[in-house]
């Protein structure tokens, strides 16, 4: 072991410095930046800024406009992570216990990972075009509900969005848990089948515990894809109508990259996004650690 | 496998009652909406693609089109520039994976499988940058890109892609499993720091590679947030960027079946790349722990 340590250090350096560089110049040093940036008034256009302090942390706090877009991600978070996780999570299962032709269900499974997102955005732009003939009001119409303006409706415009960020969440959840559930020892299944524990008990009872550190990565890593939301936004409703389906990601876009270009403010806005993202894995970090202590203890029971 | 030995153990017990036989009819009905539910917007994309013209005013919504021809491809081909836009698409994301793999896989195996100091903080580092949302990065990224002059070019487009963070963790997760005596026996034949990534670990860890290499593709391929800043002139835009032109250049009467069109040929190289290497992903992804360990 002690000789290992005396390896050159010139060629661990060597190893590690395109990398290095590569996140240095490209990920940390722009986020340092970006929180220096926060602070000033600086605008993409203008040739010179000014550092106004928490100016811009405060015009965050009492903006209506982010309010809505915190609020409308919030629920956006909700009605994409949960269904995806549970939908994800049986179609997992379901495919794990399928003897022939388990690839060619995979790769179907696989597919709204690889999908472009822009893409299938504008399929479901007229899939839930106001047309009543349009597919989503045919079979809104088969159970008697009258043709809606999907995408042009304050109510319902988020929830679409939704839909199509949850068909693809739903997907990598699938694989997460696929890949998961190869890591419950044979042993404990076939424990299982030797004491006929089956159905609902063997699921609520030995899979979904030992799943619980999936779960824990799962939740955490799709609320965090979930809250970057911005290409399906911008291809369907461009945030509207009257911003009912902006979200946060959308709105900073919005900040930073048109009207008057406040990069000064927008920067700020991902700032505060990093925090949250940053709060979220470390406490998903923590329940993870916590849920796989729980697994190994009662494996090795 | 554990699925074959699942699947051992159950036929020792041939259990057939009525409820097994529910349960498994629920199962494959369950799978058979799932799957129905994955392909339903790509079979969209293809039923309106190849159908009449549609637009807002006159839309079907018959699974099958009322009549098949391929009239809307060149149309759409030539209306989103999607020769172009390919080309770039394509090599971009080429130039991409190959950079990532090119600073992913030394760093990974100095991070997996040597011992110097500092090494767990640097990795904690690197992992740190995962959470780092690619929105924070952008405006920072626009600024530098702009001065050094490569706005609206190629490079501009590759450059900020070169290191992947991901793909770092998750190769380091693969290689950290080559037994160490592995290691210690290719030093004591004097294989160097150099030869024993050459030789040893790279020729093990080809699954998590080509997991990294076509995750990589994939997300630089559909990358739209950076193109949308950068990709000012039509000339250089990605494939998405061609497609969101098009739509947005449609206005308020697109042709459905066009964007269509569009939609399916920018979606045919990630399809064709990940049906290629999808075995080799659920490999990848599983002997990395990563769904146990996150």
């Amino acid at each position: 072991m002690n000789s290992v340590f005396q390896r050159p250090g010139w060629r661990v350096a060597a190893l590690l410095l395109p990398a290095v560089v590569g996140l240095g110049v490209f990920t940390i040093a722009p986020a340092l930046v970006s929180a220096f940036i926060a602070g000033t008034d600086k605008t993409l256009t203008g040739p010179s800024f000014r550092w106004v302090g928490t100016t811009n942390f405060r015009a965050a706090l009492h903006d209506p406009d982010l309010a809505q877009a915190v609020r409308n991600t919030v629920a956006y978070c909700l009605i994409t992570v949960v269904p995806a996780v549970v939908i994800g999570l049986g179609l997992a299962l379901a495919a794990d216990r399928v003897a022939r032709g388990r690839s060619l269900i995979r790769l179907a499974l696989f597919l709204p990972v690889s999908a472009n997102l822009v893409a299938v955005a504008v399929v479901f732009s007229y899939i839930f075009s106001a047309n009543p003939d349009a597919l989503a009001n045919t079979v809104a119409g088969w159970f008697g509900i009258a043709p809606v303006d999907w995408l042009g409706n304050t109510s319902t415009a988020l929830p679409v969005v939704a839909l199509v960020g949850g068909w693809r969440l739903a997907s990598f959840v699938f694989v997460v848990y696929l890949a998961g559930l190869t890591t419950i020892p044979v042993s404990v299944r076939e424990a299982a089948d030797v004491d006929g524990i089956h159905g609902w008990a063997r699921l609520r009872r030995i899979t979904l515990p030992l799943l619980a550190p999936t779960t824990v990565f799962v939740a955490v890593f799709a609320t965090i894809l979930t809250l970057q939301t911005f290409e399906t936004v911008a291809v369907l409703t461009q945030g509207g109508p009257l911003g009912s389906s902006t979200t946060i990601v959308y709105y900073i876009y919005k900040a930073g990259f048109t009207g008057s270009f406040r990069i000064g403010y927008a920067s700020m806005l991902a700032l505060l996004l990093l925090v949250a993202v940053v709060l979220l894995g470390v406490i998903g970090a923590a329940v993870g650690r916590w849920a796989r202590a729980r697994v190994a203890r009662e494996v090795t029971l | 496998m554990n699925a074959s030995g699942v699947s051992v153990v159950s036929r020792a017990h041939p259990a057939i009652s009525p409820g097994r036989i529910v349960s498994t009819g629920l199962r494959w009905a369950f799978l058979a909406v799932g799957i129905g539910g994955a392909f339903l917007p790509f079979w969209w994309m293809l039923r309106t693609a190849v159908g009449p013209p549609q637009n807002v005013l006159g839309l079907s919504s018959s699974p099958l089109p009322s009549d098949v021809g391929f009239a809307a491809f060149p149309r759409a081909f030539e209306a989103a520039g999607l020769g172009p836009a390919l080309a770039t698409g394509i090599g971009v994301s080429i130039a991409i994976t190959f950079l990532q793999l090119a600073t992913a896989i030394p760093a990974a195996y100095a991070l997996g499988c040597l011992r110097f100091r500092g090494r767990a903080v640097l990795f904690a580092v690197i992992l740190a940058t995962l959470l780092v949302p690619p929105q924070i990065t952008a405006i920072p990224n626009y600024v530098t890109i702009s001065a050094v002059g490569l706005a609206d070019t190629r490079a501009g487009l590759v450059l900020p892609f070169m290191t992947n963070a991901a793909g770092i963790f998750l190769l380091r997760q693969y290689m950290i499993t080559i037994p160490p005596a592995l290691l210690e026996a290719a030093r004591m034949d004097g294989l160097g720091t150099w030869r024993t990534l050459r030789a040893i670990v790279l020729p093990l860890s080809t699954p998590a590679i080509a997991t990294v290499a076509t995750f990589s593709f994939l997300l630089s391929f559909n990358e739209y947030l950076w193109p949308l800043l950068v990709a000012r002139s039509p000339g250089i835009a990605t494939p998405p960027l061609a497609l969101a032109n098009l739509v947005s250049a449609s206005g308020g009467f697109p042709d459905f079946a066009q964007l269509s069109a569009a939609a399916l040929i920018i979606s045919l190289p990630t399809l064709f790349v990940f049906i290629l290497a999808q075995r080799r992903l659920a490999a990848g992804i599983t002997g990395t722990g990563v769904g146990a360990e996150g």
